[in-house]
């Protein structure tokens, strides 16, 4: 009877296996296939090159750009949204008038579709008729086109990515904070320990879980970063501004070499797959339970 | 277990980033689809027509043009304009081998889609092919592939007035060096000489493919040759990267080249902001649109040197080819044959502004026509066809645009880089043909 009801169980599964085995899986593998063909993205032939394309990957110094763009576009905006995310969620664990207010207005471009958030940003930023131009002209200064310097949208790129999706961080942490229980806190004052040392030894090593899931959620969000990309430079000027999604879609569409742009999506997929099975393993081991 | 879950979900993400994704596509984007009225279709044929030509009215002008073909043969049509990611669309439905009845081939009838089209050589409208456009759209073997409602005649487009009050006379423009003077003049009076839209990207792509043809390919023989078997010498290339960047240097371009859109610069232009832009004649209309006072009008593309020849580039507008795996072959060309009639043809050629494409159709191409009737079949001025159609492998035109937005970035190796990606890429994509 048992062994009955687990079957019936397992059958709730297959939907589900269905829709994964046809919408990732298999795409999946024959983008593998691809990766090692010379198709154009169109035609009806392909011819199989063996492992030329990721010999080429190696070799292209857009491919590099484009590498150490996404590792600073995910580092980077997992650094600022964690330790911002924990900041707000301090901050609003604490009650206070209008704190439901706050974690809405903080939580609310989590909301909007990055897409339109790098529109939104676009004409902040841009140099004609820019929100930020407007202002430093107000005060007596020429504008600056900081989408045109390349180090510059870098940074944009990051800032925004991080703006817009600390929210998540904060709801995570604000979570494990409300998990972890008050009477360790107690027991700390009654020791007569500091406000820095209850959260050195209680709230930092009992939050590890939620630092764990933010972490890696934010990372590999922004190893993946494409729509603001797209939206804010469109990839350049040049190739600088690039991550590996977005150099995936010009190789694919623009350029003609869905091949190789397959070849740089598979190496996109295992960067991922390698950072954030490093950064969980590392996490794991330093996980407390309460 | 929960690694394994975890493991999993990491991967599913993951997964996400190695599929391919679809560039988004800016808002001003515009979709229209209409199916002729079905009360007059008296067969059960409807024929799929994907069209890439924006704006309302020549949109309008496409649907009103399929009712009347359904209200004369009782055929349907499903007319769609699918927005600006057109390219992309085709190049989707060319994979999977579902391309529609008839569609607009904008430039590609040879280079791109020739193995899914029907040479048109036996239709009757083959006989009054425009000769400026007849080498771009047939093959080595004589095949001819699209219908040129229209063609496209690009130079450079410019304002009047602007350069009027700088004191430039176009028709004196002959050579680089003679631009370079006009934009020296149009600087000096506090207005931008070049405008360029560089979020766009396929702004700079015109730009470096407008002017390559002038430093490489006209009246050269050799370079044609090279670049056609795969032999050319790629250093050659500074020259036109040259060219580009000490326009950049000079500060000839508007301060936000690089990140300002298409539609900036028309809007400058219609301010009498600017003076130059690299863009069809096409391109006059969107400005004419912002401020129909002004004044516009188009040039051919001065030559490197003193004694050669300015040119004028002709290619697709305007231009329908039909599938030859079509279901309904007998309907789609019995399309074909009412769009290349003289009075439809006539109608959507003057909706576009731009001169037919058959030698039989007259068009009224409205403010444009002291230009066209200047520069049409004018032995001073070559008339050539794109260069990266013509001379590049497909899909370079990447390489046009990211290259010129590479040069005017200003990055340090700027100009070296844009060579060697153009090298690399040129002999990555021969090597594939």
């Amino acid at each position: 009877m048992k062994v009955q009801k687990k079957a019936a169980i397992n059958l709730f599964y297959i939907p589900a296996i269905v829709l994964f085995l046809v919408f990732v899986i298999y795409p999946f593998l024959h983008g593998i296939r691809i990766s090692f063909t010379n198709w154009n993205g169109y035609s009806q032939t392909m011819k199989f090159v063996g492992i030329d394309n990721y010999v080429r990957l190696f070799q292209d110094a857009n491919v590099r750009t484009a590498l150490v763009n996404t590792l600073v576009y995910g580092i980077a905006s997992t650094i600022i949204q964690n330790v911002l995310g924990l900041a707000y969620a301090l901050f609003l664990n604490t009650k206070f008038k209008g704190r439901s207010i706050v974690r809405t207005v903080i939580y609310m471009p989590v909301m909007i579709a990055p897409l339109i958030m790098g529109y939104i940003m676009y004409f902040l930023f841009q140099y004609d008729g820019g929100a930020l131009n407007d202002i430093i002209m107000l005060l007596g200064h020429e504008p600056v086109d900081l989408l045109a310097n390349s180090s510059a949208a870098i940074a944009i790129i990051v800032m925004v990515n991080s703006l817009q999706f600390v929210g998540v961080s904060m709801v995570i942490y604000l979570a494990g904070l409300q998990n972890v229980p008050n009477m360790y806190y107690e027991a700390a004052m009654l020791d007569g320990a500091s406000s820095w040392q209850r959260f050195k030894h209680i709230t930092f090593p009992l939050l590890m879980p939620a630092i764990s899931s933010s972490t890696i959620l934010n990372l590999i969000g922004g190893l993946k970063l494409f729509d603001l990309v797209m939206a804010l430079t469109s990839g350049g000027p040049g190739f600088t501004t690039h991550s590996l999604s977005t150099l995936v879609t010009n190789q694919y569409f623009s350029a003609q070499s869905a091949g190789y742009a397959s070849a740089i999506g598979i190496f996109a997929f295992l960067l991922i797959m390698v950072v954030s099975n490093v950064v969980m393993k590392f996490f794991d081991k330093r996980e407390v339970d309460v | 277990m929960k690694k394994l879950v975890v493991t999993m979900l990491i991967a599913t993400m993951a997964i996400a980033s190695a599929g391919c994704s679809k560039a988004p596509e800016e808002p001003k984007t515009e979709t229209t689809e209409t199916t002729a009225k079905k009360e007059k279709q008296e067969t059960d044929v409807t024929l799929e027509f994907l069209y890439n030509l924006n704006g309302e009215a020549i949109s309008n002008e496409v649907q009103a043009v399929c009712e009347q073909f359904t209200e004369e043969t009782g055929i349907g049509v499903e007319a769609i304009m699918p927005g600006s990611n057109f390219s992309d669309i085709m190049k989707t439905r060319m994979a999977s081998n579902q391309l529609p009845d008839v569609w607009t081939t904008h430039g590609w009838a040879v280079a791109r889609y020739a193995e899914y089209l029907e040479p048109l050589n036996d239709f009757g409208f083959a006989d009054h092919i425009s000769s400026s456009i007849e080498e771009q759209i047939t093959d080595k073997d004589g095949n001819l592939y699209t219908l040129p409602i229209d063609m496209d005649l690009t130079g450079i487009i410019y304002n009047v007035n602007v350069l009027e009050e700088a004191g430039v006379n176009v028709d004196d423009l002959k050579t680089w060096d003679d631009f370079n003077e006009a934009c020296k003049k149009v600087k000096s009076i506090g207005k931008t000489p070049i405008q360029m839209g560089g979020k766009d990207s396929y702004t700079f792509g015109n730009l470096m493919d407008f002017i390559a043809p002038t430093f490489i390919t006209n009246e050269d023989e050799a370079n044609q040759e090279a670049l056609l078997d795969g032999s050319f010498d790629w250093s050659k290339w500074n020259v036109v990267v040259d060219q580009v960047a000490s326009w950049n240097a000079e500060g000839y371009f508007n301060k936000d080249a690089v990140t300002a859109d298409f539609m900036t610069g028309v809007k400058a232009l219609a301010a009498e902001e600017a003076a130059f832009m690299f863009h069809s004649a096409s391109g006059i209309s969107e400005i004419y649109v912002q401020n129909p006072d002004t004044e516009m009008g188009f040039m051919p593309l001065p030559a490197r040197e003193d004694g050669l020849k300015t040119s004028l580039m002709t290619g697709e507008h305007f231009a329908i080819g039909m599938s030859k795996t079509t279901e309904h072959p007998e309907e789609a060309k019995k399309f074909m044959e009412f769009m290349a009639r003289e009075d439809i043809c006539a109608k959507l050629a003057t909706k576009c502004g731009m001169p037919s494409g058959l030698d039989n159709v007259e068009s009224d191409t409205g403010r444009l026509e002291p230009f066209y009737e200047k520069y049409t079949n004018n032995a001073e001025i070559l008339n050539i066809p794109y260069f990266d159609r013509k001379y590049l492998p497909s899909g370079m035109w990447n390489d046009l645009c990211v290259t010129g937005g590479t040069i005017l970035s200003g990055q340090d190796n700027a100009t070296e880089e844009a060579v060697t990606q153009m090298k690399n890429s040129y002999e990555e994509k021969k090597a594939q043909e």
